[in-house]
């Protein structure tokens, strides 16, 4: 103990860690009342390692639980120790930036507080804050997060260890876009006057005037849920909306339509779950980035590589996925030559025991992405011939959590039914990815946005109903796999806002469509209903059908495109902002600038 | 039959608190009500606020009648208590005006008790 | 012949009401200031109130202001300056038109007391606000 603290400061007071450290804890438990240490003590410089991390690099004993995590785990080799003896030291080498998008776990990992948050430096003392258990939404892998919280502010988020997602990590976008829910915020009702000025109002003038544009359109009322809705405001959307005439509830995030569609739950969910990963021998990654669409996905994927001698192949953009893969090319026909066996891999995909193929959304959003998910079922049903029990080849990587929920609801996903047939009101659920615009609908159709950021949906809209960002209302998520969880309320949702199916349920009864649920447990039990998976809170509800859903492919026709398959997350600075909260977030802001200025840093080739 | 003896016996055991049996307790209630309603010019005399002869006398009535229903002749004496206590407050004027007004309840509003009123009021 | 009768003071209200603008002006003044007095105009502040001072009345009502016409019935006693606040309370005989007011440099202009109007001060939070809203973007 006395050796430990030899080099270790004597600041817990002015120490970030103080009270959630594990040598202060020692110490408290082991440690002698006094030093006998007489010598002066070391001094080590701080290092600059990008805006997630704040180093006091004088209190590192040395334990070198960071450079072990960057290097096995996050795979990246940044860090590491220069020096021996009492000169040794913990850095980048050079002086660089920490680039991996789970950076922020090396903070929760050191057991002293040579290594804290930066956005959180010097903000409250663990003892004083609240704890939520919840669910993060930012992206489709649902991890478990405990979010910390005290005078109605979120103050960080920290992972909640659950072996099945996330482990005990957690991805700096979850963990460092909470400034986010701080900015942007849409904390009043607003109505457009007459100069076409959104203003603030009061909660019954604008479900007045939303209540009347909707009676108004007679029938002709169109939805569209974004990627951060909750399942409870998406079946009380839905219900609305149909009751009221209206058959286009649809998804901000497309995928494709043709053959069993979203018909069959086994054709948008991640199969094999993330744990899946650890058994499975091979993986075939189909226009996807798993690194930036689910971090922790990704790490898990590496996990394998690194212990089970996984082997992963790729058809898409070349990205660094932070371990070695087998290149096929970016071409869409590969995957029907690997399904006509005359591609080289084909041999090693039919060898494979446990093979996994994992599409990403972004190559099925294309235009011949139906057919693109019909050669892939049916090469996936192929292989299953080839597996053992009951293995699950085919694997879809949602990458908004949303997504899973609202399918399961019989959301139709994309919005081009609407495009079509432009409806006279249309409701914006948290839609802020600019899949539709002003100018695709008639200059009279009036649009409701509800969420919680002013951002592209609010702007184009008419009426705008602020509702409650994931941490201020318990609701429902479906992630990736199909897991059903859901959220805590850790604070209010701020000013006047309010939570997202109450607002529609209150819409409803002064449409004149009153729905029928007045508390949580009767939405759920309306859920339930309709998905009896969407209540089953922790459990994967298995899909299958795949020999059905094979079948069906078969009618699919179709031709690829020529256009070779991308995605639009490529590298570090295209991970932090994918969606409104994100886009936010001053600390995510910073993450990009730092990442870009990373470029021309002389020091990295 | 054995449900009031059994009552009797229970009664007979506690220590009564000033009455011995109901017709005691009905004549200490009398009494109170009595001496509240012969009180009454006087307070509005004393406190000048904005309600009728008639109205207090209503509220005094209104207030009694919320216990009618009381039986245990022990509750009945510690209204009792609370209600001289109360007269005796109003009497000494170490009420205020706002203090009377208060069994008005006329700047009270009512819960809200449906869904749309609870979430404009913005009640979860 | 007249202070017989008790003319003089028929005459003396003539002279007053004549004083202040005919029948019209003297009610308008009654109106405004409650009060018709005649006095010898002892000056005129930079805002345009005039100073009126009478000797043959009893100390305390012997000066007064008529605040400057602009203002309606909407004065207020701190739209004196302090040079005249002086004279009108007799803390000193000699208006500022006999003897200057001393003047510094550092001096600020006389300011009324502005509460109850727009300009009033109000306490603010200088503390910023947990939450920002958005603000719709401006239409071009």
């Amino acid at each position: 103990m006395e050796f430990l603290l030899i080099n270790h400061p004597l600041d817990c007071p002015i120490c970030d860690q103080g009270g959630e450290c594990d040598l202060q804890d020692q110490s408290m438990a082991f440690g002698s009342d006094r030093s006998r240490f007489l010598d002066n003590k070391r001094a080590v410089e701080d290092k600059n390692i990008g805006p997630l991390v704040k180093t006091v690099m004088t209190r590192c004993i040395h334990c070198t639980r960071c450079v072990r995590f960057a290097s096995e785990i996050a795979g990246v080799e940044d860090l590491g120790t220069t020096g021996r003896g009492s000169d040794m030291q913990i850095g980048t080498y050079v002086e660089k930036m920490l680039m991996s998008e789970l950076s922020g776990n090396v903070i929760d990992l050191c057991p002293v507080g040579a290594l804290t948050s930066k956005p959180y430096a010097f903000t409250a003392r663990p003892w004083e804050i609240r704890r939520t258990d919840s669910v993060d939404v930012l992206d489709a892998v649902g991890s478990n997060i405990v979010v910390n919280h005290r005078t109605g502010e979120v103050l960080r988020v920290l992972p909640m260890t659950n072996e099945e997602i996330n482990e005990e990590w957690l991805s700096d976008k979850s963990r460092f876009a909470i400034d986010g829910l701080k900015r942007q915020r849409l904390i009043h009702p607003m109505v457009k006057d007459s100069a076409g000025e959104l203003r603030p109002c009061e909660w019954e003038d604008a479900l007045i005037v939303a209540g009347k544009a909707l009676k108004a359109a007679n029938g002709s009322v169109a939805a569209v849920a974004g990627g951060l809705a909750d399942a409870e405001s998406l079946i009380a959307l839905k219900d609305m909306v149909n009751k009221l005439g209206g058959e286009s509830v649809c998804t901000e995030e497309i995928f494709p339509d043709a053959g069993t569609g979203t018909d069959l739950r086994s054709s948008y969910l991640l199969n094999t779950k993330i744990v899946g990963v650890e058994e499975a021998d091979l993986v075939l990654f189909v226009g996807t980035n798993p690194r930036f669409e689910a971090a922790l996905f990704n790490a898990r994927v590496r996990k394998a590589w690194v212990h089970n001698e996984l082997d992963v192949a790729m058809i898409g953009p070349k990205v660094n996925l932070t371990y070695d893969y087998e290149h096929l090319g970016d071409d869409v026909n590969i995957v029907n030559s690997l399904l006509d066996g005359s591609h080289p891999f084909s041999e090693r995909l039919a060898a494979a025991k446990k093979p996994m193929i994992v599409v990403g959304t972004n190559a099925l959003s294309r235009g011949d992405g139906g057919a693109l998910h019909a050669q892939l079922v049916k090469l996936s049903q192929k292989l299953r011939s080839g597996c053992e029990g009951e293995w699950r080849v085919l694997n879809v990587l949602q990458q908004v959590a949303s997504q899973v929920a609202a399918l399961d609801l019989g959301y139709t996903p994309g919005v081009a039914d609407i495009r079509n047939n432009p409806p006279k009101v249309l409701f914006l659920l948290g839609a802020d990815e600019g899949a539709i615009t002003r100018e695709d609908l008639p200059k009279d159709t009036i649009i409701i946005y509800q969420g919680h950021h002013g951002d592209h949906g609010a702007t184009i809209a008419d009426v705008v109903l602020p509702g409650a960002a994931y941490t201020e209302k318990t609701a429902t998520y479906v992630n990736m796999e199909g897991r059903a969880q859901q959220t805590k309320a850790a604070l209010v949702p701020p000013g006047m806002a309010r939570v997202d199916w109450k607002i529609i349920r209150a819409l409803s009864e002064i449409v004149g469509a009153t729905l029928p649920y007045d508390t949580l447990n009767e939405v759920r039990h309306r859920m339930a209903e309709v998905s009896p998976n969407l209540v089953r809170y922790g459990d994967v509800e298995e899909a299958n059908y795949f020999a059905q859903a094979s079948a069906l492919a078969e009618l699919v026709k179709g031709n690829f495109d020529a256009a070779p398959l991308d995605v639009p997350l490529k590298k570090l600075e295209d991970y932090y902002m994918t969606n409104s909260i994100t886009r936010a977030s001053p600390t995510m802001a910073k993450c990009i600038a730092a990442v870009k200025k990373e470029a021309s840093n002389k020091f990295v080739g | 039959m054995a449900s009031t003896r059994t009552i009797r016996a229970a009664a007979r055991q506690v220590k009564p608190i000033l009455s011995v049996d109901q017709g005691e307790a009905r004549k200490r209630v009398l009494n109170l009500y009595k001496a509240w309603y012969r009180q009454i010019p006087y307070i509005l005399i004393d406190y000048d606020f904005p309600k009728s002869k008639e109205q207090c006398r209503e509220k005094l009535r209104e207030e009694f009648e919320k216990h009618r229903h009381v039986q245990d002749i022990r509750v009945i004496d510690m209204l009792v208590i609370k209600g001289q206590m109360e007269l005796k407050e109003t009497v000494e004027i170490w009420k205020q005006k706002h203090g009377l007004m208060a069994y008005w309840r006329d700047s009270v509003d009512p819960k809200p008790k449906d869904f749309l009123s609870k979430f404009l009021d913005g009640h979860d | 012949m007249a202070s017989y009768f008790g003319l003089e003071k028929l005459f003396k209200a003539a002279k007053i009401i004549k004083h202040h603008g005919g029948i019209r002006g003297a009610l308008y003044q009654l109106y405004r200031v409650d009060d018709l007095k005649v006095g010898t105009l002892v000056g005129e502040d930079a805002r345009g109130n005039k100073y009126y001072e009478d000797p043959k009345l009893m100390l305390g009502r012997n000066r007064w202001v008529v605040y400057h016409p602009s203002v309606g019935t909407d004065y207020d006693g701190s739209m004196i300056p302090a040079e005249w606040f002086g004279w009108l309370h007799h803390k000193t005989d000699k208006p500022p038109t006999v003897e200057a007011p001393v003047s510094y440099q550092w001096l600020s202009g006389h300011e009324e007391n502005t509460s109850g109007t727009e300009k009033a001060f109000m306490p603010y939070s200088t503390t910023k606000p947990k939450i920002e809203a958005w603000v719709p973007p401006k239409k071009q």
